[in-house]
């Protein structure tokens, strides 16, 4: 046998990939020629040392262990949140667009609703409605012709309206003389305030 | 993200962290650079996560990427010395002398013996394209052709490349052992 084909069959044996004929062969050759058993002892001390150095110590301990843990995570999820949020609006565009309507909508409403703490009084019949203060008062024997709409203050009827009246954010008084011919009502939340706003431009398309 | 996927990578950041760093710290013989590729590996699994392809083992997948970042290392590493090299090749130049300055070395390797030392410095001075191998096989104790579907490359070259490895460190320890 040659020694260089020795040698290729001695790696093969150390990969566990020499078939049980050739090793018996290896093995005789060796036992002839004491370069290649020299040579197959190095090989397989090379090759336990090697191992052995490498899995004995273990560079990382517990603690740091747990630190490089921490580091990982840390590093980690924003990013992906991101992207997948990213990945979602790039996938639902309709939806996306109407999600982006709808806040910007609902904001421009809330900020409408928190903009300003002022009274306005709206309504086509004015001339007899008396402010004072904060209160807008329908005084007896006066007729408002219409809707009477206050923002943000009291309404005190004790008149007749031939309408509605709305109070948003106030207070609705009424007298015993009041007399309103529509409906009256008190609007105290945002969400009603929405609806109202909704039904109020709605009803001026439809008019 | 769903509070399960979190947990669930949380556990794979257990299950695989150790043995990465162990692979990179034998590959480049230095804690931060061994910490960074191990990050780096995670990173890469996290973004690319939906793209993983299920005919692969993960934990093949996983070794590709982090040896891949090793041996990045380990190639821009030996352009940079080759660029001020001024000595002939290899004359001089042992596993230590060629490694980035590493203040942090764990306790465990200051207290070894100097067999341990000679051994150390032959592995680390293995070239790059041995160093994943051997580390792969001794290290994480794989197959020749686990190794070949971690580095994408034929059985027969993985082969070969344990066997010159294997020489390659014989010969660097025959005289000092």
């Amino acid at each position: 046998m040659n020694c260089n084909v020795a040698i290729i069959w001695m790696h093969d044996y150390l990969d566990g990939e020499l078939p049980q004929q050739d090793t018996v062969e290896l093995k005789a050759h060796m036992l002839a020629c004491p370069e290649c058993r020299a040579r197959f002892e190095q090989l397989e001390r090379t090759e336990s040392l090697v191992s052995s150095s490498l899995h004995t110590h273990a560079p990382l301990e517990p603690g740091q262990s747990e630190q490089l843990r921490q580091r990982i995570m840390a590093v980690l999820p924003k990013d992906r949140k991101q992207l997948s949020w990213f990945r979602w609006v790039r996938n639902h565009p309709a939806v996306s667009v109407a999600a982006v309507f709808f806040f910007v909508m609902l904001s421009s409403f809330l900020s409408m609703w928190h903009q300003d703490g002022e009274l306005i009084v709206k309504g086509n019949d004015l001339q007899q409605v008396i402010i004072q203060g904060d209160t807008v008062i329908v005084p007896e024997g006066a007729h408002v012709n219409g809707d009477l709409t206050i923002e943000n203050g009291t309404a005190e009827v004790q008149g007749d309206v031939n309408g509605n009246v709305t109070v948003i954010d106030g207070k609705l008084q009424l007298a015993s003389t009041a007399h309103i011919a529509g409906s009256s009502r008190t609007i105290d939340r945002a969400l009603d305030w929405f609806w109202y706003k909704v039904t109020e431009t709605v009803t001026d398309m439809t008019k | 993200m769903l509070k399960g996927d979190q947990q669930a990578f949380a556990d794979i950041v257990d299950m695989y962290q150790d043995k990465l760093y162990h692979m990179a710290y034998r590959m480049l013989y230095n804690r931060q650079e061994a910490e960074d590729v191990v990050q780096d590996t995670f990173l890469r699994v996290y973004r690319n996560l939906d793209r993983y392809d299920d005919s692969m083992k993960f934990s093949t997948w996983i070794y590709r990427i982090a040896t891949n970042l090793c041996i990045d290392r380990l190639r821009r590493r030996k352009a940079t010395y080759s660029l001020d090299a001024e000595s002939s090749e290899h004359e001089g130049l042992d596993g230590y002398s060629m490694l980035p300055s590493d203040n942090r070395t764990p306790e465990s390797e200051t207290l070894l013996s100097e067999t341990q030392r000679i051994i150390h410095q032959a592995i680390a001075t293995l070239p790059a394209k041995y160093k994943s191998v051997m580390v792969l096989r001794y290290l994480q104790d794989m197959s020749l052709q686990e190794i070949s579907d971690v580095l994408d490359m034929p059985v027969t070259t993985i082969k070969t490349r344990v066997h010159r490895g294997r020489e390659f460190l014989r010969k660097r320890l025959e005289h000092k052992l």
